[in-house]
């Protein structure tokens, strides 16, 4: 066993994210998707593809397109040497962030130096809730909450944590515009990979609407519940796309040259009530916080998921998050929400906004549906 | 040269895009053309523009998403050559002698020599339109005149002229009948043909005579409707529908074009209150409002008519005047009543009815035309003719006579006779000469009402009868109140079962109403429960699946043939038939859970089964059962019979006849190609979810209640629905057989069928004719 003392995160890709059914990936299979980000990633960092231990793959819904081991289907697809393995993770939208999470642990036990950790989601061509939803009735009768929508959780948030219809508007047009300008500035460029789809290339983001305005946005009808405050613009959309990060020991990487984005100081998963699922990122970011030993005042980049507008104001609210540190590109409303490539991006974007912007930790952090948060603590190198 | 593979409209104004719509209906693909506009990027931007319009057109102008991709844009600029493809070129342009003919100058450089080219003029004559054209121009040139909106109405008026090529009129007229389901009414060249010529002649007396005689619009158009079968719009009611504003320049053209001697002239009136209108915006419905208007100020819904002694609105009173009431037993009563209403009738219906009598021959040969005109471009249900008859001749002219008004002719001749009558079992009609004539009809048209003529049903209850369709083939025809079914319908289709049986090959269920069936007798189910005689009611449930399941399985094919809507029941007789013929315009869904119950005579099990090897849909127990309660529970409809296939109410290899008219011979001879050989199907098993599946259909409905779609009892009937469609205690390792769905829909409908809310829902539909949103 070599003497591993820290992982770091030494690339990050993501293809375009679009909207699902009516974006330009509807029509591409997701594990295709996948694949490119996969061999991109591997060109850009210039790993060695033969030092690769293992290609872990998160995915929220991995049945259809995204059954059998996507991962290894993937790795062939990306013509991985057929020694790197595939294992195919899934916990709803933190996946690919729990693929990190087990990249991370496989290194510090010794089985492994070099991981690609991604996620991958169409919710194009595959539902959410899957082709058959087959929930068990015994726990639906003592526990209807473990498979409550998402939308009716978002709800539920905004209520007990009295996050006004105003408030999410706010929140959702702040990110629309983070992110619109983030695009015409040019800042997403670097992290996209161009898909090739039947002989077009697609490059851009599809989902992000810069020029929505609080106005708009409250001529909506509620979403999920006629009294309630939450509408398709104050949540995430459907949406089609995958992500990657590199993620190998600190050694691997400065002997091999890599470019290292940052370094991994602690994780943390935690369970909450399924029916404010949102709040999940509460207790699982104050555990890593804890875990690395800092506060939430030491962090000058948060990536936290916006699944919901009223779900990410609760958890900033709840962690003392600084706003100028929040989603400084654009959040999930914004950019949209694959839900198995969310974490890899996550993560990917804080190690890069870290690099970026300066500044000593990083949180990248998600809700889970069925009650759960993750988080991940970074460094800067 | 005999088929039409490929068409073009030429000009993208709401008739031209909405004849385009219709050919594309047909499955032929079509090309939309209009001008460049001036200084437009994108050069076929009117077409365009068009065929977005038709997408959302309400009620709908495609009867299928593939329909609408068979339409290609362009502009008469760029894609002029395109025409060189086309067999059939219609022109839909604006209505400028001058525009159209340097229009029929281009086309005629491009068309390939023997293609059709017709106008859809209303007003110039063909004559005109072919002035100064090629010969070759004029032999390919007819007149196709369509009524809005073209899918919809089934009247098609063609004028050929004499140099007109026989061949190419019997090529177009074939493609409207067959493929556009149209009836070709053959007219004259002369101004307004025959529909718009005698309902503009019937409108503008029916609009100035009330004004004369001092009529309220509710009592005019309480006259000018059922009294008479004319829709019950009336007068009134129509113009709003139509838009006031176009009857004065339809009466300009008319009365510019028609001769000074026409009778047409005597009936115009001038009437400032309409000027007035069109000025202030109270166009009709498309309006600010019109005779009628719905006032909403204060956030009510006052339904409001105008007075038409000085122009202001009053909330609308419904006319129910005793002549009127009368006149639904006997219409000359109405006539010769010494009231307003009378007075009003016998002004406006004598005039009316002695001016189409006068248009034979002026506009067309015979009564037969003129009739199917009024009846399929104004729906009428009795052509002026058969008016006539019901009125009598001799009656009319002495009304004529007392008025001091001309008595033609023709109407002179028929005064000790009737226009119509049946002579060894064939209608006929009387010519000018006074000889009757046989009807023909086209090949491939079969009526049941000719046969009704002829023959004695073999079977007959109350509810339903049974005919000879000959060459083995019986009729089952339902002729309960809007062919609701009940007891007596389920008791015959046994009976016709076993005659079919033992003496014949094939059963088509088929009916000339315009509805095939509205579904169950709800009046006598809700009269069974307020008695609490349940047993009643679940016996019926069974008696309808054990006629539906025989039907299914019998020894020989069974062919249905629906129109219109095919509802509920109507729609479960359908999914229980060896195939569908079905008439493009009919209207299918189960619609039960409307009423709080749920599908019971089979409906689920049909669905399920028809889904579930659907080779398309995804794997597992769970997308059929999904699908099926998607439509079911929010009590889907298909718009067409084309879309009746997209929810598999139909199967694909279900047939679709354009011409309502046709229907039967269709039907008849699917029938009989199935009889051949003819093995019944074998029982399917099928794979469902159980309760699984049912807590998450639950959930999704559940969903939809906080979204504020369904209701509160929609929950209720929802939760019944989805433990039928997923098998209630079904295990999905464990095939579910057709019997336990069966008990499933019939234990599903009896639970829901006992609860108030459903009862209060069905007493709402039977009274309001709504279903109650409880």
């Amino acid at each position: 066993m070599s003497n591993v003392s820290n992982v770091v995160i030494a690339g990050y890709a993501r293809s375009p994210f679009a909207p699902a059914k009516k974006g330009d990936l509807a029509r591409v299979r997701p594990d295709d998707i996948a694949a490119q980000v996969v061999r991109e990633l591997i060109a850009r960092t210039k790993v060695n593809p033969d030092d690769i231990e293992d290609l872990i793959v998160g995915c929220a819904f991995p049945e259809a397109e995204q059954g059998f081991n996507i991962a290894r289907l993937i790795g062939m697809i990306a013509d991985l040497p057929q020694s790197v393995a595939g294992v195919t993770v899934n916990r709803f939208c933190g996946s690919s962030m729990q693929a990190i999470h087990m990249a991370a642990g496989q290194i510090l036990l010794g089985a492994g130096d070099v991981f690609i950790c991604a996620g991958i989601e169409s919710m194009s061509r595959v539902p959410m809730t899957g082709f058959n939803p087959m929930p068990n009735p015994a726990l639906h009768a003592k526990n209807a909450a473990a498979y409550m929508g998402m939308g009716d959780t978002a709800e539920n948030v905004a209520s007990k944590w009295q996050i006004t219809r105003a408030d999410q508007e706010a929140f959702a047009v702040a990110s629309q515009q983070k992110a619109a300008k983030a695009q015409a500035d040019g800042r997403l460029k670097d992290e996209i990979v161009p898909i090739r789809v039947n002989g077009k290339t697609i490059e851009l983001d599809g989902c992000i609407r810069g020029e929505t305005t609080t106005a708009d946005l409250a001529a909506l009808k509620p979403a999920f519940d006629q009294n309630g405050t939450v509408t398709a613009g104050t949540s995430s959309p459907l949406t089609d796309g995958a992500s990657a990060v590199l993620v190998c020991s600190e050694d691997y990487a400065s002997k091999h040259g890599l470019d290292v984005l940052a370094r991994l100081r602690s994780v943390a998963v935690a369970g909450c009530a399924p029916e404010i699922m949102g709040i999940g990122p509460v207790d699982a970011t104050r555990k890593a916080l804890s875990r690395a030993g800092i506060a939430m005042d030491d962090v000058s980049v948060v990536e936290l998921n916006e699944a919901f507008a009223s779900q990410a104001i609760a958890c900033a609210r709840d962690l003392g998050v600084k706003p100028e540190t929040l989603n400084i590109d654009g959040g999930a409303i914004a950019l949209g929400h694959p839900l198995g490539a969310t974490g890899a991006r996550i993560v990917g974007k804080a190690a890069s906004l870290l690099k970026r912007e300066g500044g000593r930790y990083a949180v990248a952090t998600q809700c889970i549906g069925g009650g759960q948060g993750i988080a991940t603590v970074l460094e800067r190198v | 040269m005999s088929e039409i593979r490929k068409a073009a409209v030429i000009g993208a104004g709401v008739m031209g895009a909405g004849i385009a719509a219709h050919i594309a209906n047909a499955g032929v693909e079509v090309l939309l053309l209009d001008i460049v506009p001036e200084g437009a990027s994108n050069r076929s931007a009117i077409a365009e523009k068009a065929v977005e319009r038709l997408l959302k057109a309400e009620p709908a102008a495609f009867m299928s998403k593939r329909a609408a991709k068979l339409v290609k844009t362009g502009n008469v600029e760029d894609d002029l050559d395109a025409l060189a493809d086309c067999d059939w070129i219609v022109e839909a342009v604006v209505e400028r002698l001058d525009v159209k003919q340097a229009l029929y100058k281009k086309i005629d450089t491009v068309r390939k020599p023997g293609t059709a080219v017709s106008s859809n003029t209303s007003t110039i004559p063909l004559a005109a339109l072919i002035d100064g054209l090629s010969e070759g121009f004029g032999r390919d040139f007819l007149i196709t005149h369509f009524f809005n909106p073209p899918r919809y109405m089934r009247l098609l008026e063609i004028v050929s002229g004499p140099a007109t090529d026989p061949a190419t009129v019997k090529r177009v007229s074939t493609f409207a009948d067959v493929k556009l389901g149209k009836t070709v009414v053959n007219c004259k060249d002369t101004p307004g043909f025959i529909a718009n010529r005698l309902g503009t002649q019937w409108m503008q007396l029916a609009v100035g005579e009330a004004f004369a005689l001092g009529l309220t619009v509710e009592e005019a158009d309480s006259v000018m409707g059922r009294p008479f079968g004319i829709p019950k719009t009336g007068v009134f009611g129509l113009m709003d529908l139509v838009g006031i504003d176009l009857m004065p320049h339809v009466l300009n053209s008319l009365q510019r074009a028609l001769p000074k001697d026409d009778p047409f002239h005597k009936g115009t009136r001038d009437l400032p209150l309409i000027g007035e209108m069109i000025e202030s915006g109270l166009t009709g419905r498309k309006g600010k409002g019109g005779f009628y208007r719905l006032n909403r100020d204060g956030g009510g819904k006052v339904k409001e008519a105008i007075d038409l002694t000085n122009g202001t609105y009053r909330r609308e009173e419904k006319a129910r005047l005793p002549e009127v009431e009368a006149a639904a037993k006997k219409v000359s009563a109405l006539l010769t009543a010494p009231t307003p209403a009378g007075r009003y009738a016998l002004s406006v219906m004598a005039r009316t009815l002695s001016y189409a009598a006068w248009l034979v021959p002026e506009a067309a040969d015979d009564v037969v035309a003129i009739d199917e005109a009024m009846r399929l471009g104004y729906n009428w249900k009795w052509g002026p003719f058969e008016l006539i008859d019901r009125i009598g001749a001799a009656t009319l002219i002495k009304a004529l006579e007392g008025m001091g008004e001309p008595v033609p002719e023709f109407l002179a001749l028929a005064h000790d006779k009737t226009f119509y009558r049946v002579e060894n079992g064939k209608r006929q009609y009387l010519g000018r000469d006074g000889v009757y004539r046989d009807i023909v009809r086209p090949e491939g048209v079969l009526l049941l009402s000719d046969i009704k003529l002829v023959s004695e049903p073999v079977l007959k209850n109350g509810s339903a009868s049974v005919w000879d369709l000959g060459d083995g083939v019986l009729c089952f025809e339902f002729t309960s109140k809007s062919n609701s079914l009940d007891e007596g319908i389920i008791s015959l289709l046994g009976k016709a079962s076993r005659l079919v049986k033992d003496k014949h090959k094939a059963l088509v269920i088929y009916n000339e109403g315009s509805n095939f069936s509205v579904g169950a007798n709800l009046g006598l189910a809700l009269f069974a429960c307020n008695i609490a005689a349940f047993g009643e009611v679940e016996k019926l449930v069974a008696a309808g699946q054990q006629a539906y399941q025989a039907l299914k399985y019998a020894p020989f094919p069974v062919v249905s043939a629906p129109a219109g809507m095919a509802l509920g029941g109507g729609c479960e007789i359908l999914l229980h038939s060896d195939a569908v013929q079905a008439y493009a315009e009919s209207y299918i869904g189960l619609v039960e859970c409307g009423v709080g119950v749920l599908p019971g005579w089979g409906g689920c099990k049909e669905m399920l089964t028809r889904w579930q090897t659907d080779p398309a849909l995804p794997k597992g127990p769970m997308p059929a059962p999904s699908k099926v309660f998607e439509m079911v529970s929010t009590a889907t409809v298909s718009k067409s019979a084309a879309e009746a296939k997209e929810y598999k109410f139909l199967r694909d290899s279900d047939g679709i006849t354009m011409n309502r008219d046709r229907l039967l011979a269709d039907a008849k001879a699917k029938a009989l190609a199935l009889a051949e050989n003819y093995v019944p199907p074998q029982p399917k098993e099928l794979t469902l979810p159980g309760p699984s599946g049912r807590v998450a259909l639950e959930m999704a409905a559940e969903g939809f209640h906080k979204r504020g779609i369904a209701t509160k009892h929609d929950l209720v009937v929802a939760s019944a629905l989805a433990e039928v469609l997923t098998g209630g205690p079904a295990d999905h390792i464990q095939p579910v057989t057709e019997a336990q769905v069966l008990e499933l829909e019939r234990a599903g409908f009896m639970k829901l069928i006992r609860t108030n809310a459903t009862l209060a829902r069905i007493e709402s539909v039977l009274e309001t004719g709504r279903s109650l949103r409880n």
